[in-house]
């Protein structure tokens, strides 16, 4: 209070009456305004975020019943401050906040997947809305996927979660992680269409190694032959130029280039 | 360049949902009455994929408004600088001739993507305008504020609604952008008679205007929902204000509760219907005055 009493009055009485819609059991409304118009500003904040959160994480509401989520809902109101401007960017502080959590005393109970999950529910609008670049002009659509250098999708995620994310549900809550975590590669297609493919590990290496954008897919699968000092490297090169193909015929690879960027 | 000019006539809000039936029906009579779009420039800022052409889309075959949510122009924090020159790339980039923006406060360190309102004090009008003149300053152009919709009277003002809002219209030298459906909302909700605050609107600074519908809570309290039609004594208010201070470009504001489009579109071609007989009002009364003359 030592910073608001140097305030002019009129920010006092704001910050009061935006702490009391964040908390309204710990902090009173301003004086003399009416309990029920005060309400009505609760309402409108409470049930906004409700809703806007509820859209992207419907999974996550479900696991965790009414009761629960408007717990979670009220601790994200009363302990974190949102830094984006941006609506589409509400599910990104709620991420940020499931972060901070564990250090918030007496917050609510979550089962062990619950970041897990709701990342993997956040991801479809991150993709569907992440910027990206038109397809380069040097970027051959039909180029050979060995010789050349793949070219990934512009919006495309690699991810790793230690729980099975896709197929949680009220039914299906795994309480301990997988001994061996799920990759999955999210992507916008060129309908703007956001995919979901489950990937094996070597598939997983694959992108990743892609992603750098320095390695032809010859020299990829040559170096994943490498790393698992595979006895007939030819087989690891068979496989994986039809995981090449079918990952273009997909559209997570988009075309190669001739050159490394 | 686009120019504040080619905002005229009526308009209609794009929520995201509305884009594809407007796609569908773009070029015939159904929506011949939009002569313009308002988006939020929140919604669309930085996104890419089917926002991203949608937006596109848009901006190639018509003049766009931005109506922001997010600058809080009266909150207790600095101004967001950094989100204020994303704004101004926007508006460069689309070509956006007109941004608008909220009399109120929607955030206290952190976002709370609702809009509360301002203490009406003499200290509030000075930091308001000081703010909007900065805005201003950053976008390199003027903007328009708008009266808000509000539920709680601040025991602390002192001086009413209308007196605030013209104090931080001339302080800040800024243009109005003005809300019917919010002046006929606060009315109820404060008890006072809408037409006499109508007539207390400094009609030079109207740039833009906007109309809804509303939730009627009870008889003292309505709810600024934009998820009804809009009510007649707004449509009432609405004519009053083009007949007393000419017409300006109208918007009709819908953000839930959205029915077919042929429904939707009735309400726009209202607001130009309302402009074109106040329009031949206007020039039958210039005529008969020239008579006079």
């Amino acid at each position: 209070m030592s910073q608001a009493g140097k305030l002019p009055l009129f920010q006092q009485y704001q910050l009061q009456f935006s702490a009391h819609i964040r908390n309204p059991d710990a902090v009173a409304r301003p004086q003399r305004v009416s309990a029920e118009r005060m309400r009505v500003y609760r309402d409108l904040v409470f049930d906004n975020l409700d809703a806007t959160l509820g859209a992207c994480f419907p999974v996550c509401k479900q696991v965790l019943g009414k009761r629960r989520w408007r717990q979670l809902i009220r601790s994200f109101l009363v302990h974190h401050r949102a830094a984006s401007p941006l609506f589409r960017q509400i599910p990104e502080e709620f991420l940020g906040f499931l972060q901070t959590l564990p250090e918030i005393a007496g917050s609510p109970e979550l089962p062990p997947f619950f970041n897990s999950l709701a990342h993997y529910e956040w991801v479809e609008l991150a993709v569907s809305a992440a910027e990206a670049p038109n397809i380069p002009a040097d970027v051959d659509s039909a180029g050979d996927l060995l010789q050349g250098y793949p070219v990934l999708a512009g919006a495309l995620m690699l991810l790793r979660y230690a729980y099975p994310v896709q197929r949680i549900s009220p039914r299906f809550q795994p309480q301990a992680p997988l001994q061996t975590p799920v990759d999955l590669l999210v992507f916008r297609d060129a309908a703007d269409q956001v995919r979901f493919v489950e990937l094996n590990a070597v598939t997983a290496r694959l992108v990743a190694l892609l992603q750098t954008q320095t390695l032809t897919g010859l020299q990829a699968l040559e170096h994943i032959a490498g790393e698992l000092a595979h006895p007939q490297p030819q087989i690891m090169i068979d496989f994986g130029s039809r995981v090449l193909a079918d990952l273009r015929a997909q559209g997570a690879i988009i075309g190669v280039r001739r050159m490394a960027v | 360049m686009s120019r504040l000019a080619d905002i005229r006539g009526a308009g209609l809000g794009l929520k995201r949902e509305l884009v594809p039936r407007i796609q569908a029906a773009w070029g015939s009579p159904l929506i011949a009455s939009i002569d313009f779009l308002e988006i939020a420039p929140e919604n669309w800022i930085g996104a890419g994929g089917k926002s991203a052409s949608q937006l596109a889309w848009c901006a190639e075959r018509c003049p766009l408004v931005c109506h922001g949510l997010s600058l809080s122009l009266g909150g207790p924090h600095p101004l967001d600088e950094v989100f204020l020159q994303r704004v101004r790339h926007f508006l460069d980039t689309h070509r956006i001739p007109l941004y608008t923006e909220h009399l109120s406060y929607c955030s206290d360190g952190g976002y709370l993507y609702d809009l509360l309102p301002i203490p009406f004090t003499a200290e509030a009008v000075h930091y308001v305008a000081e703010r909007i003149r900065r805005t201003q300053d950053i976008l390199g152009r003027r903007i328009a504020v708008e009266n808000a919709s509000f539920y709680v009277a601040a025991p602390i003002a002192e001086m009413d609604e209308l007196t605030f809002l013209r104090a931080v219209l001339a302080e800040a030298d800024c243009d109005l952008h003005l809300d019917i459906n919010n002046i006929y909302v606060n009315s109820v909700n404060f008890g006072y008679d809408p037409h006499a605050f109508l007539r207390g609107i400094p009609a030079e600074r109207i740039v833009y205007g906007h109309v809804a519908g509303h939730d009627r809570q009870a008889d003292d309290l309505i709810i600024d929902t934009h998820a009804q039609d809009v009510i007649d004594p707004v449509w009432d208010m609405l004519r009053q204000a083009y007949t007393d201070f000419g017409i300006f470009p109208t918007l009709l504001e819908r953000d839930s509760n959205i029915p077919p489009l042929d429904l939707l579109m009735a309400e726009v071609d209202r607001i130009a219907a309302l402009q074109q007989a106040c329009s031949a009002n206007t020039k039958a009364q210039a005529v008969t005055e020239d008579m006079q003359l």
